[in-house]
């Protein structure tokens, strides 16, 4: 193996508080043809802790992210616990953002933000000032009163991003969320969410098919197999943050983190 | 040439297309009626249309007003019949089960052949016709409303289960303005249907409206008055599809 890589198990973390907790997670989704997504998926994340999930397409990676945001539920025997609590709905703890943004066409980008936080109940004028705090943030306050269909594809994640974030949920599930931009925006953003991130302290979790991107981002990378998924590694990565694209990507243990995962994935 | 100006002048333009259409067919009408010489009782010449359309024109309103009062009524209450039918068949199972076939075993019938019952029921008054416009025009809205909120993207219904929104929520604040837009076109489809309910009702039994003015002309053999009315009755229908399509346009988010 590669030098300078250390594989931490599980358990050796111990240390670190689990803000997820996923054990033996298994799906079959039922059907016409039965289809084995995911197969005795076991991990957790620390509290504050950025990992990125790296896989193949249909590797099960997103159906496991759904699992862990609450949305479906897993076979019986495996659970999710997330801050403690077993996760068998959808809770405000956690902020998810899909691949495809989760805009209404019929309201403004500010609007859309509002909602995300009307629907959890919070007061309007805690909502104005979240939103207020959060736009220059994102880099997203000139267009406040612009629709859907007049932002670029970057400025839709953006607010999506932000979407999740005005609830201020304590974990945050990203599933391919830069998937569907040009390669230049989507470095862009990546190093935006960094930034939001090292302020925030979030925990993440990443679902992407981008092994620079995963590396980049994240404090440990899971890799799972192809279908049915399973998990193959767990890499904690060891580059000193803050990252920025130019430094970080020079470095050598930033290569050899990449060959090492392609190899894995079997694309090196 | 600036923008505004050439705006403008498309705008006059286009205007000049649509009108030039009615003049060039109007003219062939009155030129046909004279080379051919068909007798007026057939077809009168466009000139004696209008100038049956202007001589009676205080009593063509009232006429239209009655019967734009028939239409109105019975369309608006297509419409929220139509919404309500299919919110019910959308929010409960076991309505779209027991409902669903009956309606459409409804629509099957030719509704005209109930105008006489309608007559029958709720007699020679407003009320009849009211009810015809009514069971014209209420399908559609039915089937758009339901299209409509099946419609709704399934991953915009994914993001709200993430965020913890009630059905109530989710339903006001995403699959009714999702449905929106099909259910503007069940509106606009409905239009016409109710205009054809309420003048079928006037024929069936009544002494007021354009339907019954047609059909004293037609006994009287007056095609002058008779062409006339039909005049009044495109011009209503008009005036209604166009307020429905103006109302239709503020529901912009169609096809993003």
């Amino acid at each position: 193996m590669v030098a300078g890589i250390v594989k931490i198990s599980i358990l050796r973390k111990g240390a670190l508080e689990a803000a997820i907790r996923v054990v033996r997670v298994s799906k079959t989704f039922v059907g016409a043809d039965e289809v084995r997504a995911l197969d005795d998926v076991t991990f957790d994340v620390g509290r504050g802790e950025f990992v990125s999930i790296l896989g193949p397409s249909g590797c099960g990676k997103s159906t496991l992210l759904r699992i862990v945001a609450g949305l479906i539920m897993p076979d019986a025997g495996g659970t999710v616990e997330v801050l403690g609590h077993s996760q068998t709905a959808p809770s405000n703890d956690v902020g998810v953002v899909f691949q495809t943004h989760n805009l209404l066409p019929w309201l403004t980008l500010e609007a859309n933000i509002r909602l995300a936080a009307e629907v959890q109940g919070i007061a309007a004028a805690e909502i104005s000032e979240r939103v207020e705090a959060m736009l220059p943030a994102l880099k997203l306050e000139s267009f406040r009163k612009a629709y859907p269909h007049q932002l670029s594809g970057g400025m839709r994640q953006r607010t999506a991003l932000g979407q999740a974030l005005v609830r201020q949920p304590q974990v945050l599930l990203l599933d391919e969320p830069f998937a569907a931009l040009d390669a230049l925006t989507r470095d862009q953003l990546n190093v935006e969410l960094l930034r939001l991130w090292q302020e925030i302290r979030k925990t993440v979790i990443l679902v992407t098919h981008s092994i620079a991107e995963a590396v980049f981002l994240a404090d440990r990378v899971l890799v799972m197999s192809d279908r049915p998924g399973r998990m193959m590694e767990d890499l904690r990565i060891e580059l000193p943050r803050p990252r920025d694209p130019h430094s970080t990507k020079g470095r050598p243990d930033f290569s050899r983190y990449v060959l090492h995962l392609g190899a894995l994935m079997g694309i090196a | 040439m600036n923008a505004a100006l050439s705006r403008a002048g498309s705008s006059l333009y286009a205007t000049l297309e649509r009108v030039a259409v009615f003049i060039v067919l109007g003219l062939l009408w009155e030129k046909a009626v004279d080379i051919f010489a068909i007798k007026p009782y057939l077809l009168p010449p466009l000139s004696s249309v209008l100038r049956s359309v202007w001589h009676n024109r205080v009593m063509l309103l009232d006429q239209a007003l009655v019967t734009g009062g028939e239409i109105v009524l019975g369309y608006a209450a297509a419409v929220l019949g139509g919404v309500l039918i299919a919110l019910a068949i959308f929010a409960w199972p076991i309505a779209y089960r027991m409902f669903y076939p009956v309606l459409v075993l409804f629509q099957g019938l030719p509704k005209i052949a109930l105008a006489p019952l309608m007559v029958i029921w709720v007699g020679y008054g407003t009320s009849s016709k009211v009810l015809m416009a009514f069971m014209f025009a209420f399908f559609p809205v039915v089937i758009s409303t339901l299209g409509g909120l099946a419609g709704t993207p399934e991953h915009l219904v994914e993001h709200f289960r993430a965020i913890k929104a009630s059905p109530w929520t989710m339903f006001r604040r995403l699959q009714l303005p999702a449905a929106l837009p099909s259910i503007m076109d069940g509106c606009k489809t409905a239009m016409p249907l109710a205009v054809i309910g309420a003048i079928v009702g006037e024929f069936v039994g009544s002494q007021r409206g354009l339907g019954y003015l047609i059909l004293e002309a037609n006994a009287q053999a007056r095609t002058d008055l008779l062409f006339a009315a039909l005049v009044a009755i495109s011009a209503l229908a008009g005036v209604l599809y166009w307020i429905v399509e103006l109302l239709a346009n503020r529901v912009w988010w169609r096809a993003l």
